[in-house]
Formats: C-alpha cells, structure tokens, sequence
C-alpha cells in the first residue's frame, strides 16, 4: 500500500470518517481531497476462459473527493484516468490495450467517471453511484466501498477506502477476444486519505 | 545380450525426439504471436508448457529403464567415439530434465502469473511468486539450455546418419 504523499485540502482531520459513517456530526462544511497514483490505486481485473485473472492498473489519473459533514450522503467524487498510461504485467499486453480494440487511447486518451455516494449499507461500508465515460461513451456505474483500514501516520490518521464494482467492457464497445477475456471486468479502487 | 533397445526404450526416445522438437517450434511461435491473437498466443504457451513436461515425464521413464536394461551391444564404433557418444547422452539426459524444470520455474517467475496447465485440464503447482529480477535470469537461462539441447539433439542426429551410412547399424537398435 502507498503511504507517501498523501495529500488533504480542507478541515480537520477528524471530520471525515465520522462524516461518513455517523450523519449525527453536524459541521457545515466541505472537505475536498485531491486524489491521484500517489494517494490512490484504481486497478481492473479480467478473466480469461474461465482458468485465470490477470490485473492491470492505471498509472496516471486525478480526482477530486468532495465531502459535506453535515450530508454524509452527499459525497461527491468525479476524475479523470489517463488511459495511455494503462499498465498490465504481460509484455505486448499494454499496446493492445491501446489500440482501437480497446481503449484507443490515440482518439480517446482520457476516460471520466463521477459518482456520489449513495447511502450506508448495513455492513458498514456505503455505494457509489454514477456515470463512467470510456471511449466516448457513458453508462451509469456502481460501486461498493468501505472503509478498510484506519492506521496512524506521523501526520494523523490514514483512512484507507476501497471500492469495487463491475463493468461490461462490450457497453462501452470493447468487443474484442470474447473468446479469452470475459465481458465483465472488475475495477478496484483504492484511497488512501489523510484525515 | 541383445543388438536393439527394448520396444518401450525405442518408443519413448522417438517420442521424447519428436516432443523435444515439437516443444521448441512451440516455443517460436508463442513468442512470435502477437498479443493481439490472444488465444493462439495463450494455447501456444500452453502447449509448451505441456509438451514441455510431457519430455520431462518420458525421460524419467527413460532414465529407470536405462538403469534396469543395459544397452545393447554395438560393434563397429572406436572406444573413444563411444566415449564421446556417451558424454553427449549424458548431457542431453541432463538437458532433458533441466530444461522443463527451468521452464516451469520460468513460467511462474513472470510479472504477470498465467497457470501452468496440462492441456488446460490438469493444473500444475506453482512454487514461486512472480519475481521479475529471477525472471530476467531464469528466461535466457531456459533459453540458452534449451537451444543447447537442440543443438546437441541435432549432433546426436547427424552422427548418427553418419555412423548407419558407415555400417554401423545404430538406427536397427533405434527402430521404432
Ligand atoms: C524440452 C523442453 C523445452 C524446450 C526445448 C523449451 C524451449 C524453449 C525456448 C527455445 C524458449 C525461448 C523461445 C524464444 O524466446 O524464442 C522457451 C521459452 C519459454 N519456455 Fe520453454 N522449453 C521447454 C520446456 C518448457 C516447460 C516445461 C515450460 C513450463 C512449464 C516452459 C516455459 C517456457 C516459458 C515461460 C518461456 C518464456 C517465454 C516468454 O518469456 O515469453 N518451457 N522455451
């Protein structure tokens, strides 16, 4: 897990966890944390004909977390991945993922996302809902995220957060090699922020 | 004593000869795939991989029945070119069981983790976590092995073509 340059902009650390998790903590104000590779994961995972999973991630993207604590409910979180600084353990696999096939990063070079917070689920953890933009195309999206660990750092607490949720990569016209990768594909999404 | 190789010894070095080659032609053509053909590449590996072992199974057998039988005997060659002969056996046999050991440790030393398979149906144990710094040793190692085995397969084969056009009659023990 990344612990250096966590970055926070806004109020005091103890704000944002209870602003997650306990709506009664009144405080009329946002906190905004600016997110990228250096405080953030956001990784994808496929599998192929059934017999494995490869894992790729994305090595330069931005977003912005936005968060009421006197709303819990009202996280906000939109971003923006690089999608040529794709990156996936298996030599050549990168350029194909590049190509017109895939991401076609030459017409496409950015992929968006934005989403709000949807709620606290019984287990603890809440849903992200909303849009997700891949080759010009946007479909709704949904993710699961939690709070999954809470550890001291020499500047406060680090509140690591993971999000999961899946996506049909034919909605967004990525179509090739049905035959060796699954349609559904996985992201994973790590924060680690400073609070 | 006998002048041939008993029929499962004849057998099982044809078809470690014809696995041996067919493994390294493998080996071309997954390398040479596109990533784009995904699954001709995955199957060519695979297929690799799986032959690959198949020469490691078939030359252990080997090895206990060459320890049971004693070769047959074989007139018409010097000392010292049988010498020589035997020298080059030994190193193939070794070659034989190194190459797939460093293969299948190559395979799991990669960055990216693929399964080791036999015909995709029988999945092999996997020792190491992929390790790219043991990769980039063990892959030439395997390769460098593996080339030199099929360099001293395609001696063995010449100098046998040599010796049966001299009379010695090497390819009637071999028969298969
Ligand atoms: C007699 C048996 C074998 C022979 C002759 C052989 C031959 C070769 C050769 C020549 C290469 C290099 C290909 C190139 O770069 O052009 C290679 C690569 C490789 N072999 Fe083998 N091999 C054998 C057994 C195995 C086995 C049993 C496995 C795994 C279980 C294996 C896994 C690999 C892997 C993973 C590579 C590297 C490919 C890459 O880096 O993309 N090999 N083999």
């Amino acid at each position: 897990m990344r612990r250096a340059h966590l970055q926070r902009m806004g109020l005091p650390r103890r704000v944002l966890l209870p602003a997650l998790f306990a709506p009664t903590i009144a405080r009329a104000q946002r906190n905004t944390w600016l997110l990228n590779q250096d405080n953030a994961e956001i990784a994808f995972s496929a599998r192929h004909l059934g017999l494995f999973t490869s894992q790729g991630r994305f090595t330069r993207f931005e977003a912005r977390l936005e968060l009421d604590a006197t709303r819990t409910t009202d996280a906000l979180v939109e971003g923006r991945i690089e999608t040529t600084a794709v990156a996936i353990p298996f030599p050549g696999a990168e350029d194909t993922l590049r190509s017109e096939a895939y991401f076609h990063t030459a017409r496409f070079p950015e992929a968006r996302f934005s989403g709000r917070a949807a709620g606290i689920t019984d287990a603890g953890g809440f849903t992200i809902t909303g849009r997700m933009r891949i080759r010009d195309i946007e479909q709704p999206f949904t993710m699961a995220a939690r709070l999954a660990e809470r550890r001291p750092d020499p500047r406060g607490d680090v509140a690591r957060f993971t999000a999961t949720g899946r996506v049909q990569r034919s909605a967004f016209g990525m179509v090739a090699d049905r035959n060796f990768t699954a349609d559904a594909i996985t992201i994973t999404v790590g924060v680690n922020l400073l609070v | 004593m006998s002048d041939a190789w008993s029929l499962a010894q004849r057998r099982l070095h044809w078809w470690s000869a014809a696995l041996v080659v067919l493994t390294g032609a493998l080996a071309v053509l997954m390398v040479w795939l596109p990533f784009s053909q995904m699954l001709a590449k995955f199957l060519a590996y695979q297929l690799h991989k799986t032959f690959g072992l198949l020469v490691f199974s078939v030359v252990l057998v080997r090895l206990v029945l060459r320890a049971r039988h004693p070769a047959p005997a074989l007139t018409g060659l010097s000392p010292g070119v049988r010498r020589l002969a035997g020298i080059g056996q030994a190193g193939m046999y070794a070659l034989l069981l190194a190459v797939p050991i460093l293969g299948w440790l190559t395979g799991q030393a990669a960055a990216g983790p693929v399964p080791t398979t036999i015909f995709l149906v029988i999945p092999v144990p996997h020792v190491l976590d992929p390790n790219p710094a043991l990769y980039a040793w063990l892959r030439p190692v395997h390769q460098v092995a593996a080339y030199t085995l099929l360099a001293l397969a395609a001696v063995h084969a010449a100098l046998a073509v040599k010796h049966h056009r001299e009379g010695v009659p090497v390819f009637r023990r071999m028969r298969w």
